[in-house]
């Protein structure tokens, strides 16, 4: 009996350290997830450069700050690297619009392509060094309940927040959200009704490039700055966007958090070698168990 | 559910250069006889990289199987490889069994796994499909890594028992590898005609009129997933011949990533010249630009984007050209 308890016992004392870490990581996933979504439900692509992008715009801000490229205070080579990053989003949707209109799935393929670019752009101005890029937040943590916070913590928290929920705002309640939610419902209808589906579609990758941006920045302090670090934490954006049903934005948010406290608790309980074959497995379940996401209501066929 | 398909697919007849080796067209067998030629002149590091080639040349075929036949993009299908290629090796370095034995073994685990992994992704098309591949990529490295006790985790297997004995052994990694992508190409010629790929086809580009002629989109997807499947675990297969090694550096989501810039450069063709062109832009590329990796992946970004405008501009022009040609008349 005591040993019961005692068991029951310890698995609380683990269980919610593992899910806090796994909702502020699940946070991350959730913003670059958002970003995956925004472009898949404007435009119907999938955009495979999202990580490597986000990554190159990592190491520029490593590069304005650290003296490689130039000297600057952290926020101002924060907006420098988002400045850049609008371009090349710019840029990348200047070059695959032509191929949007006629077949989502070449432009998807175009994406792989801008990708390998980004990565090749980061080795050869930063190399395939390890560096490491600190954010400026608070250090400190505290005990609430048996849980120990740090600052890094709240901060992501916070951030995410405000992020997420400016976000939903702007879709929610100005002309510009109503726009994107017209054009992602029926893109025919909407620009019968003189939507410009381009300009909506610039803002969808505008909003996503800034979103992965602030999740590179966000994940980057948990590990070091490498060429493949923020396109692997992308990975699992792609399977949180996946259960969220790829087209949903709240249905990623709630499989950025699932994605983060799943893999959290397998890490923990089952084998921390065999992450990406978890991953792999959650999403061919949840592929096959809610094909059009975790969120979406029963009834009525999706042809 | 979700596109039209690819624009390349869907403008181009699927024959085309496809039937050119079943019906013994000039430039193929020309092609033939200057590979088969080809090691009399060469140094060997040449044959060896052409090996290679043509290694890699079977993977790009696989992939564009999977788009001609499926309409489905995969970006995983370095996990069939893979299969193949840790197939030859583990036979080899710890059953002393040679490529007789291993190959139809590598060749039936990829078609195996490749319906196993159809199965559950069987409702998916489009992107949910490659993301679910990518995912399927992904797992590759870590999996072969746990195994280590097969696999030789990190450092990998060697691989270099003769299939023939007595013979120099570039020459026979040069020929296998060769042999081994005239068999794929020739088979694949034949699918075209056969009533099976036809049916394929059928299912890919009406489904409603191949439900009703008795072939299941369900049997379709599966059917050809096992196909590409077997087709890349040959790839892998030979990768471990003609490269001589196997470690999982060769499998990660970057291979499978270039398997489908392969098939893009090569205009998803299965002719024997196409496949060529692919698996040789995969192979000779990184060897030209070796001193400078880091130019590797943008060449590779650009090649694909710029055959992907290419691709979508080029009947446009095509037919703009011809539509002048028709008002002159």
């Amino acid at each position: 009996m005591s040993g019961f308890v005692e068991a029951c016992l310890s698995l609380a004392r683990d269980l919610f350290p593992l899910i806090w870490s796994g909702v502020i990581i699940g946070c991350l996933y959730a913003l670059g997830a958002l970003g995956l979504v925004m472009i898949y439900k404007s435009s119907k692509v999938v955009n495979f450069s999202h990580g490597n992008v986000a990554g190159f715009a990592a190491f520029l801000v490593y590069g304005f700050s650290s003296g490689v490229l130039l000297e600057l205070s952290w926020g101002s080579a924060v907006l420098l690297a988002i400045i850049s990053v609008i371009i090349i989003a710019f840029m990348t949707y200047a070059i695959i619009s032509p191929l949007v209109f006629s077949s989502d799935l070449t432009a998807t393929i175009g994406t792989l392509g801008i990708g390998l670019i980004a990565q090749g752009a980061t080795l050869l101005i930063f190399g395939a060094d390890i560096v490491s890029l600190d954010l400026p937040v608070p250090r400190f943590s505290m005990s609430v309940l048996g849980l120990r916070m740090t600052g890094y913590d709240l901060t992501v928290l916070s951030v995410a927040i405000v992020t997420i929920g400016a976000l939903f705002f702007v879709i929610d309640y100005t002309k510009l959200g109503i726009a994107f939610r017209a054009i992602s419902q029926n893109p025919f209808a909407a620009e019968v009704c003189g939507l410009n589906l381009r300009s909506i579609h610039f803002f969808a990758w505008i909003v996503a490039a800034v979103l992965g941006v602030v999740g590179a920045l966000l994940i980057v302090p948990t590990t070091f700055l490498s060429v493949t670090t923020v396109a692997t934490f992308m990975l699992q954006a792609f399977a949180a966007a996946v259960i969220g049903g790829f087209a949903s934005l709240p249905g990623s948010l709630v499989g950025g958090l699932l994605i983060g406290i799943l893999m959290n608790l397998f890490t923990f309980y089952v084998s921390p070698e065999f992450s990406s074959t978890f991953l792999l497995g959650v999403i061919l379940l949840a592929l096959n168990l809610f094909p059009s996401g975790i969120l979406e209501k029963v009834g009525g066929s999706r042809v | 559910m979700s596109d039209s398909g690819l624009s390349l697919t869907a403008s181009r007849p699927v024959s085309g250069g496809m039937n050119l080796l079943a019906s013994g067209s000039a430039t193929t067998w020309a092609t033939i006889v200057v590979l088969v030629l080809l090691p009399l002149i060469l140094s060997g590091s040449w044959t060896f990289s052409l090996a290679v080639c043509f290694a890699n040349s079977i993977g790009v075929l696989s992939v564009s199987v999977l788009l001609r036949y499926g309409g489905e993009v995969s970006i995983g299908h370095g996990f069939f490889a893979a299969i193949g290629a840790y197939s030859v090796g583990i036979l080899e370095t710890r059953y002393g069994l040679s490529l007789y034995f291993s190959l139809p073994v590598a060749l039936a685990l990829g078609v195996l796994l490749g319906v196993a992994f159809a199965w559950p992704s069987r409702n998916l098309s489009g992107i949910h499909l490659a993301v679910t591949t990518m995912a399927l990529a992904l797992a590759v490295p870590e999996l072969i890594n746990n195994a280590d006790h097969l696999t030789g985790g990190y450092e990998g297997l060697y691989v270099s028992h003769p299939v023939v004995p007595g013979v120099k052994m570039s020459y026979q990694r040069y020929y296998v590898a060769l042999l081994a992508l005239i068999a794929v190409t020739y088979a694949v010629a034949r699918l075209r005609h056969s009533r099976q790929g036809m049916a394929l086809l059928l299912a890919k580009s009406h489904p409603a009129a191949a439900d009703a002629f008795g072939t299941r989109r369900v049997w379709a997807r599966i059917s050809v997933m096992g196909i590409s499947g077997g087709i890349a675990a040959l790839c892998g297969s030979m990768l471990a011949f003609a490269g001589s090694t196997v470690s999982p550096s060769g499998y990660t989501l970057w291979t499978s990533i270039f398997l489908l810039v392969g098939s893009v450069v090569s205009f998803y063709g299965l002719s024997l010249l196409r496949a060529l062109i692919g698996g040789a832009f995969l192979t000779l590329v990184p060897q030209f630009l070796s001193a400078s990796g880091a130019w590797i992946p943008v060449l590779y970004g650009i090649a694909l984007l710029s055959m992907i405008l290419i691709g979508h501009y080029l009947p446009k022009l095509r037919e703009g050209i011809l539509g002048r040609h028709g008002g002159r008349k």
